[in-house]
């Protein structure tokens, strides 16, 4: 197993904390609404192929906010900053959920950030027949019992949350999820102008979606494909929400395979 | 002392199992509007409106609203429009709105307007209370929570600015922008109306107070805490140079009167099924109080009293996990005839020591009759009692006190 280890590093006047590991092209992780679940098994596999880095945003884990941070948009600004300090420009990289559609905003914005994107279960674009799931009604419990579509076949699930949260952990995810209503509130986790603006992208995009995902609905797989020209499409099948953490198997096969 | 009557207007016409079938078995937000009758709603808010009337007949000082949404709890979704039917129908008593839930409005110079029109039409009597709402306002209206007391604090100063400042003029806020503030109506009370704060104790909102000299009028808290609030409140008035006394404060009180104290104990128990609505079902935390929607301050002190509103078994998991007889032995409701109602006030009055005593007569399913009867014998034995120990105790009302607050300055 390759060793991930945990960075600090400054960027625009700010901590953040980056999880890296692994060998080879370097290879961004950008994880969503919920937070940074650190270096899991599928960010493992990967690492045997690429250089991994799962940085915490801004607002997130023991990352620092930048005062100005208070939109996805400024999110995706923050991040082209990062990746032009750390010479981490024209990479591949993949985004789950928010951080999918934080990877879109990016895409919309410049044409060097990616050299490939997978874009998983990507919240971004107002899906036309369902909605996407209000989080914020709803208590974090409820929240992870939508995100799996079988905790089953979950193989990391006791280590993630066969124990209590401590304190110190309770605290982190009350943090988390405020920089969640603050980036995501209204429109809620969606830029109605995003698919209008994704018409420039020319980099090779793979979405990604679990079949059963009950937070944003596998019909936004489609309408992401739409917006972007010649972007591919996987569906996952008997899985939710996280497909690289519900069948983390299946997901790094598809990942190695268009990476 | 200044005597105020309070009910929040509860709707009761559904039962705790339509409140356990709802989303999240919650009363309010997402509990839905089909089990509301609106024939029921007419007859009910003309039912309310009747009944502060009457409240001016016996001899309150003034009429409080207060307004909530998505929730059968509390009528007043538009509070003002209420406001504006006795500022018309009434005659003497002030028009005490606590408070407008400033973060949730996106456009305030509607808000002072609004009020504007209310304080004309009453030659004067409005007295202009602002609230940062519960999470549930937040969530209702869309209002990002996290943004919720900057909101307050903004508006607040924009809308003070309309009303104080001649127009036009321009406002480029964090919040809120308008390139032409000039509405042509304002308030006939100069500078502006009294601004009065209610609240449960938010050591930041009482700061906030303090350094305005609002006063601050407590909801319902408990008298160690009120204590400990007051004494914060105190210390921030003495570094903007004065003293605080009992003009400042305000305590609100369910206080029921019947013939007899059996009699008051009976119909008493429909407060059981008032703000937390039939069933006493608990709110879920992500609606009451979203995340980012409380304070972050680690002030040690802020932080301690944070601790003794939120362990406050009388108010924390509501009067769900709070048990009627315990309540009336806490004395956190005054409910029986008129003498032990007047003698249990007594006690309470002469240690919150408040200037204004909003009183809280009837809620959830006490019946229109018993509220009339209520106000009648508070208007023959109570109000008259509670003048005299006012007088007694030297419960200066911010009226009485002259310079306490901005507004003053009568018609």
């Amino acid at each position: 197993m390759p060793n991930f280890t945990e960075e600090t590093i400054s960027v625009a006047g700010g901590n953040l904390q980056v999880y890296k590991g692994g060998s080879g092209d370097p290879l961004l992780v950008l994880h969503g609404a919920g937070g940074n679940a650190g270096p899991r098994r599928y960010a493992q596999a990967l690492a045997e192929k690429f250089t991994v880095y799962l940085p915490s945003h801004p607002g997130y884990g023991n990352s620092d906010r930048p005062g100005w941070v208070e939109t996805m948009q400024d999110l995706a600004c923050f991040y082209t900053w990062y990746q032009e300090q750390e010479g981490l420009e024209n990479v591949r990289a993949i985004g789950f959920s928010m951080g999918g559609w934080l990877a879109a905003e990016m895409l919309s914005m410049t044409g060097h950030a990616f050299s490939k994107v997978m874009l998983v279960g990507a919240a971004g674009i107002k899906p036309n027949d369902g909605e996407i799931t209000d989080i914020f009604i709803i208590s974090p419990a409820q929240v992870r019992d939508l995100v799996y579509h079988e905790p089953s076949q979950v193989p990391e699930w006791d280590e993630m949350f066969g124990t209590d949260p401590t304190p110190e952990q309770a605290q982190q995810a009350e943090g988390d999820r405020e920089m969640a209503i603050r980036l995501t509130w209204k429109p809620y986790m969606h830029n109605p102008r995003l698919p209008a603006k994704l018409g420039r992208v020319s980099v090779p995009t793979q979405i990604v979606w679990g079949e059963n995902d009950n937070l944003v609905p596998v019909e936004c797989a489609s309408l992401y494909q739409q917006a972007i020209a010649g972007s591919g499409v996987t569906v996952i099948p008997n899985c939710g929400h996280s497909p690289q953490i519900e069948k983390p198997d299946d997901f790094v096969q598809a990942a190695l395979a268009f990476l | 002392m200044f005597l105020m009557r309070f009910t929040e207007r509860a709707y009761v016409n559904y039962t705790e199992e339509d409140v356990r079938n709802s989303p999240n078995e919650a009363v309010r937000l997402t509990f839905s509007n089909t089990n509301f009758d609106p024939q029921e709603g007419h007859y009910l808010y003309n039912m309310y409106l009747d009944e502060y009337e009457y409240s001016e007949e016996v001899g309150f000082d003034g009429l409080m609203l207060n307004e909530h949404h998505n929730t059968p709890t509390c009528l007043g979704a538009t509070m003002n429009l209420e406001a504006a039917i006795l500022a018309r129908n009434t005659k003497k008593p002030k028009i005490v709105l606590l408070g407008n839930p400033l973060p949730i409005f996106d456009n305030p110079i509607r808000l002072a307007e609004e009020l504007a029109e209310i304080d004309m039409i009453s030659s004067g009597r409005l007295v202009s209370g602002f609230v940062r709402g519960t999470g549930v306002e937040s969530l209702a209206t869309n209002t990002n929570p996290l943004h919720n007391r900057a909101r307050f604090e903004e508006a607040h100063d924009l809308v003070i600015k309309t009303w104080t400042t001649p127009g036009p003029f321009r406002w480029e806020g964090d919040h809120y922008h308008f390139r032409v503030v000039n509405p042509f109506q304002t308030p006939v009370q100069k500078p502006h109306p009294p601004v009065w704060i209610p609240g449960t104790g938010s050591p930041e909102t009482l700061v906030w107070c303090a350094e305005r000299n609002y006063p601050y009028i407590f909801l319902e808290t408990d008298p160690q805490g009120t204590e400990d609030m007051k004494s914060i409140y105190a210390e921030t008035a003495r570094e903007h140079g004065y003293e605080p006394g009992p003009e400042n404060f305000g305590y609100l009180v369910r206080i029921h009167v019947q013939d007899t104290d059996e009699k008051a104990y009976d119909v008493g128990k429909g407060y059981m099924v008032g703000n937390i609505g039939v069933g006493r079902i608990p709110l879920p935390r992500d609606y009451a109080s979203p995340v980012g929607y409380g304070s972050r301050s680690d002030d040690p002190r802020f932080l301690r009293l944070r601790e003794q509103i939120r362990s406050d078994p009388f108010r924390v998991g509501g009067l769900d996990s709070a048990h009627y007889d315990e309540i009336l032995d806490s004395k956190r409701w005054i409910i029986g005839s008129p003498e032990t109602v007047i003698s249990q006030l007594r006690e309470v009055l002469s240690y919150m020591r408040p200037g204004i005593l909003a009183v809280w007569t009837n809620d959830g399913s006490i019946s229109h009759e018993d509220t009339m009867r209520c106000l009648e014998l508070m208007g023959q034995e109570v109000l008259p009692a509670l003048r005299e120990i006012g007088e007694e105790l030297e419960l200066t009302d911010p009226f009485q006190k002259e310079g306490v607050m901005p507004g003053l300055t009568r018609v």
